[in-house]
């Protein structure tokens, strides 16, 4: 494929957009040799277009799922009996930890010019989609939560800085994000732990910071402190530094927080008293801290979602392998109308959070300005899908799903290891009010502006490389602007008159229309935290609108060589249905004629050993 | 960032404070004369994200662009006109 970064906008659709002649992708040198598995026919999806050969990133995942071996040999150590025998002692998987460890898992939350290999947000999405489909604790407990800490050093460090945190992350050290306080919850403008100059006009921290992954063990702390006792949004700022360089006399350690799910993250809990820090902890300026937040967090807040698609990914192998072994009424219950229509429903789910996820993670590299909006986007709506995925799962493997026998006891943590999606990091809640904050000014300002720019159609094609992702681009606000909204009315409009999802994207063109109207209206008084119920409907509205041009957009610029038989966008009108559902735009479940040609697909890959992301590589899980 | 601008002349650092508090006033429901310049407007619920949209007002009016941080900088309208005067004279 060529490197060609052309920053183009979206092309016609329905006319073909890839270069002609480019080669099939993602056949990285070093396959997999399951990769000689005949590829599955395929269905409609942009297969294979998530395999960015130019990108190098497959190899990395297939290097990954090739250490991690076959999740189900009784004998591996980081095999299925392994992570459940962890997750029962409320452990992390320690030879997962030494697997990840030499696979300088670490070296991806890095930026190459730091010596890492972080480049891409999708690309890193790839990878810890990988870790989570084998055991979401070592996702999270391993390795996001030091990546959470990361990208605040990374969007406001000092040179200094950076290269200390990159040195300590690659040479297999983690960070502890530590901005969570129990009084505060999401809201961390009011965080209470201070870090006020003492007599020698030192820094001393005084407080707690409370269930934050890996507080006791990690080296490093980023830390979330008010540095001014004003109100206001320059109060506060990150302090980094190692735990090593702390009085011991002045830090208590909390009892680990117990939790549902998740079992193996280790949550701790810590309280300063009087305790100084080394004079050059402020990460940026003083009270930077909430715009430092504000900005960095937008890569997290789509990254996180991401990654957990790989928990689905599990739970939707694990049922649909439970439903084909166990006979009822005389045949598989997997081949039941309804056992059928809920997997293809869930497999649509799960196509329908990677296209909205991997759309939002590259268009912080080509939007970076808007990526906050995205991000929030993301973060409120694809947790829910996947929550609700596990769910409906667990429905369908019923009885079976609740005895401690066969592989169900895998489905069981995965079932309660899903749930912080919705909390953990952001709320589905707190995200809303970040979007209502920008609802009415983008209403005025962005979806009315008829010449505004749409995002480059390479935002939208999963196999070609991205521009760098710059971290000083990212803003607090996206000042009104929407270029992913405006995709779906660029494109829609140049949609030739039969293209079979031109119907699709004229509806929810209407849609953007409506809220428009509405969201024009809304007084300036009902965006903030005690905004009425309608008004944060209507950031749900707009975060469809957002996913529909995503999926829409996605198809029409799919790659030349996905044409043929992958022309047939049943697919794509698929994920759609199941986005109007997940909206309440209606109740039905998927018709035959878009749920049997997944559910043959679904089939197909549990047999060829493949994911059931866009990717559709090759797994062990 | 000026797409439904529409420029107005250089104001008067009073003249910007009666527009600021008027904007202000309307952004948060209460009475303009409620709205003194010299006390922080976190005070009247205006902080954090929530002062994006007076932002894209100031741009709209005054045809310059607002980093929100500005008005983090500057807490109440006295010291956030003379920012803005700032900004207004280069424009």
């Amino acid at each position: 494929m060529t490197s060609a970064r052309s920053a183009d906008t979206a092309p016609r659709p329905g006319t073909g957009t890839g270069p002609a002649g480019a080669p099939e992708a993602g056949r990285p040198e070093d396959a997999d040799p399951r990769e000689a598995t005949p590829r599955p026919e395929a269905t409609g999806y942009p297969e294979g277009t998530g395999c960015p050969e130019a990108a190098g990133r497959p190899a990395d995942v297939d290097r990954l799922e090739r250490l991690f071996g076959d999740a189900g040999d009784p004998a591996n150590p980081v095999g299925r009996n392994a992570v459940l025998a962890a997750d029962d002692r409320a452990g992390m998987l320690a030879a997962g930890e030494d697997l990840l460890t030499r696979f300088g898992l670490n070296a991806h939350f890095v930026p190459r010019d730091l010596g890492g290999r972080f480049e891409q947000l999708d690309d890193l999405v790839r990878v810890m989609r990988a870790v989570y489909r084998r055991d979401p604790c070592l996702g999270l407990g391993y390795g996001a939560g030091s990546f959470m800490a990361a990208v605040n050093v990374w969007t406001a460090g000092s040179t200094g800085q950076r290269e200390r945190l990159a040195g300590r992350l690659l040479s297999g050290g983690r960070a502890a994000c530590a901005y969570h306080e129990l009084d505060h919850g999401n809201d961390f403008t009011r965080a209470g732990l201070t870090a006020l100059p003492g007599p020698d006009g030192r820094l001393r921290l005084n407080g707690r910071k409370e269930v934050v992954a890996n507080l006791r063990r990690a080296e490093t702390v980023v830390l979330f402190a008010r540095t001014d006792p004003a109100h206001g949004s320059r109060s506060h700022s990150q302090l980094l530094f190692d735990t090593a360089d702390l009085p011991a006399a002045a830090v208590r350690h909390l009892d680990r927080y117990p939790t549902v799910g998740m079992r193996g993250v280790q949550l701790g809990g810590i309280e300063f008293t009087d305790c100084p820090v080394p004079d050059d902890s402020v990460v940026g300026r003083p009270g930077q801290g909430v715009e430092t937040a504000l900005r960095s967090f937008q890569l997290t807040r789509v990254a996180l979602p991401g990654m957990t698609i790989g928990l689905l990914d599990t739970a939707l192998r694990t049922a649909l392998r439970g439903a084909r072994g166990r006979t009822l009424y005389g045949g598989r219950a997997a081949d039941l109308p309804l056992s059928r229509t809920i997997l293809a429903e869930t497999f649509a789910d799960l196509l329908l959070a990677d296209t909205f996820t991997t759309v939002a993670a590259r268009a912080a590299h080509t939007a970076p300005a808007q990526a906050g909006v995205y991000a929030s986007a993301v973060k409120s709506f694809v947790p829910t899908v996947l929550i609700r995925a596990v769910q409906r799962l667990s429905e369908l493997l019923g009885s079976q799903f609740y005895l401690r026998a066969g592989e169900q006891p895998l489905f069981q943590k995965l079932l309660r290891d899903v749930q912080p999606s919705a909390f953990g990091h952001a709320s589905r809640v707190s995200c809303q009010s970040a979007l209502l904050a920008q609802l009415p000014l983008t209403a005025r300002r962005g979806w009315r502006a008829d010449t505004a720019d749409p995002l480059p159609a390479d935002t939208f094609r999963a196999g070609r490389p991205l521009p760098p992702l710059r971290f000083a681009d990212l803003a607090v606000s996206a000042a009104g602007r929407d270029p992913l909204a405006r995709s779906l009315v660029v494109a829609t409009a140049s949609a030739a008159p039969d293209d079979p999802l031109a119907g699709s994207g004229r509806a929810w063109c209407a849609r953007l229309a409506e809220l428009t109207a509405d969201a024009s209206g809304l007084a300036p008084t009902l965006i903030g935290p005690d905004a009425p119920p309608y008004a944060f409907g209507l950031t749900a509205r707009w975060t469809g609108v957002l996913a529909a041009s995503a999926c829409l957009n996605t198809w029409w610029n799919r790659p030349a060589e996905a044409a043929g038989s992958a022309a047939d966008p049943a697919v794509t009108l698929a994920v759609l249905h199941r986005l109007g559902s997940h909206l309440d735009h209606h109740r039905e479940p998927l018709p035959p004629r878009l749920a049997e040609p997944l559910y043959a697909e679904l089939g197909r890959r549990l047999d060829a050993g493949l994911t059931f992301d866009l990717d559709r590589r090759p797994t062990g899980a | 960032m000026t797409e439904l601008t529409t420029q107005t002349a250089q104001p008067t650092a009073a003249e910007l404070v009666d527009w600021l508090r008027d904007r202000v006033a309307a952004q948060t429901g209460r009475p303009a004369e409620e709205i003194d310049a010299d006390v922080p407007l976190n005070d009247y619920g205006l902080d954090s994200v929530y002062v994006f949209g007076l932002c894209a007002e100031i741009e709209d009016q005054y045809g310059i662009e607002v980093e929100p941080t500005v008005m983090w900088d500057n807490t109440s309208l006295a010291p956030l006109a003379e920012a803005l005067l700032t900004l207004i004279a280069a424009r």
